[in-house]
């Protein structure tokens, strides 16, 4: 069993309802995100278009965060997941540094590294990940790559020509893939970002009470 | 290359989290700095102790107690640095032999054994035989304790800019250029001439060469994956241009120019300035080789 992820970006509309489902199923701390949808604007006004790309860990066959980890907190399940066991974590940070996805951060709560696990806990009692779920319009499908009657399996074979994945030059082997989408979504160099576009940029604490 | 379609697209992130920010800053320079210097002084005492073993026999204690100095520097930086300092055990009881962090760990604490070694024999048994015995095998295993840090940035995927065989490269000239600089201010003025002029050879030419590389990936490296282009941006003109090439000039250049001089009016003098140049310029060039590639968002 291979599990794998795919993201058709024509059908998703940036609601956010993947990262609050994801937030909530795996108490993700403030100022943190296992997934999260990234805005890009395109174009110049009145020709100006909102991209939206859902961004998580691409649980690579090749996994650089994997292989850096000096304690095997990173590692491999049986049905493909780079899972990680914060209890082994000694928060070096390689994982961070390695990770050409950015899909890894040190949770500022237990001070380890964490990411999205495809909701591993999840999976394993056959439910699906929570990101699937929520999303309202279908547009992440999640299942076994090596079944070539999986619904991802079906959906790679009927796109064939317009499945990517994110950094190929990397070697990583990536098992999350993109239907629709282009340099600009895909490629953080083709997108211009300046500082102040963050969602709850270093927001440790909910302000409560109206201070 | 992507980021030229840029003005085409005018694409602009307009929401996301926040950039992670420097995730190794300052106290990974220290850790690289220090272990330059731990390392590179047991290769010029091995060296020293081979082709003038009359002259240079005092050095004996005094280098291997500043490479235990130093090296420990390196160890405690490199604790210090980890969000669980506490599970640092977990390296020797959960060991996965593909890191280089594992790998640098176990060799590190095989080195500080062999200094421990060292400085028993020479300070407490007083046997210089035995101390040289144990140099050879300190020497062998200061050039993987030397080279892990630089496999540790090439396991670093995402940081396209550091490349096994230029970061290797680099530690060795480091620890060289450490070595002999650390050991110029050591010996003071008991050395004899045709010693100091082999000590600043060693410090002339290993910061020429280490010089020529980063030259050659300023200039060159960009030419070959967009990626680097764009972090070498951040020393062409970007936030970090000043402070690498004061890096440059006090780690390289000034050493260069005062090893010429001093070699040319025999001046110990210069050699120490020359010597003190490179080891503050060598944690200043370190330090933005550490912080650029960090600075490019990954997503």
């Amino acid at each position: 069993m291979q599990l794998g992820f795919l993201v058709d970006l024509h059908l998703c509309m940036g609601c956010k309802g993947c990262e609050i489902a994801c937030k909530v199923e795996n108490e993700v701390p403030l100022s943190t995100w296992r997934l999260r949808v990234k805005y890009v604007d395109v174009g110049t006004f009145p020709e100006t278009k909102r991209t939206f790309t859902p961004l998580r860990c691409n649980h690579c066959a090749n996994a650089p965060c994997e292989r850096i980890c000096p304690v095997s907190a990173l590692h491999y399940l049986e049905n493909g997941i780079v899972n990680i066991d914060k209890e082994r974590c000694i928060g070096c940070a390689g994982c961070v540094m390695a990770c050409p996805y950015g899909a890894i951060y040190i949770d500022p709560q237990t001070q380890t590294a964490d990411k999205c696990t495809y909701c591993a806990h999840r999976v394993a009692s056959s439910m699906m990940p929570s990101c699937v779920v929520a999303c309202p319009v279908e547009a992440n499908i999640f299942g076994d790559l090596d079944d070539p009657m999986s619904s991802i399996s079906k959906y790679i074979q009927s796109h064939q020509g317009n499945v990517q994945v994110r950094k190929v030059e990397k070697g990583t082997d990536p098992h999350h893939f993109y239907v629709g989408g282009g340099n600009v979504q895909l490629n953080p160099l083709a997108s211009f970002r300046g500082e102040g576009h963050n969602l709850f940029n270093n927001l440790k604490h909910l302000p409560i009470g109206g201070h | 290359m992507v980021h030229e379609t840029l003005a085409a697209t005018n694409a602009i992130v307009t929401l996301d989290v926040a950039l992670p920010g420097i995730v190794w800053g300052w106290i990974i320079t220290m850790n690289m700095w220090a272990k330059s210097i731990g390392t590179g002084i047991i290769f010029i005492t091995f060296f020293l102790l081979k082709k003038y073993p009359e002259q240079t026999g005092f050095i004996r204690f005094p280098s291997v107690a500043i490479s235990i100095v130093f090296i420990h520097i390196f160890l405690f930086f490199t604790v210090i640095d980890l969000h669980q300092m506490f599970r640092f055990w977990h390296i020797f009881f959960y060991p996965h032999l593909t890191s280089a962090i594992t790998i640098g760990a176990w060799m590190a604490t095989g080195f500080v054994g062999l200094l421990l070694a060292m400085a028993y024999a020479i300070y407490m048994k007083k046997d210089e035989a035995m101390y040289d015995k144990y140099l050879g095998w300190a020497m062998l295993l200061a050039i993987p304790v030397t080279l892990y840090t630089a496999g540790l940035m090439a396991e670093s995927t995402a940081r396209e800019l550091w490349q096994m065989p230029t970061e290797s490269a680099q530690m060795i000239l480091a620890a060289l250029l450490a070595g002999s600089a650390t050991m110029i201010l050591l010996g003071g003025n008991k050395f004899s001439d045709a010693v100091k002029k082999d000590l600043a050879l060693i410090l002339g030419l290993s910061a020429a060469a280490a010089f020529i590389l980063y030259m050659s990936e300023l200039i060159f490296g960009g030419m070959k994956a967009e990626e680097v282009a764009a972090t070498l941006a951040f020393v062409k003109g970007g936030e970090y241009t000043a402070m690498f090439w004061i890096g440059q000039v006090m780690a390289f250049l000034v050493p260069m120019a005062l090893v010429c001089v001093s070699l040319k009016n025999k001046s110990y003098y210069l050699l120490k300035i020359a010597a003190v140049s490179a080891l503050v310029g060598l944690w200043v060039s370190k330090h933005v080789w550490l912080v650029i590639p960090q600075l490019l968002n990954m997503s």
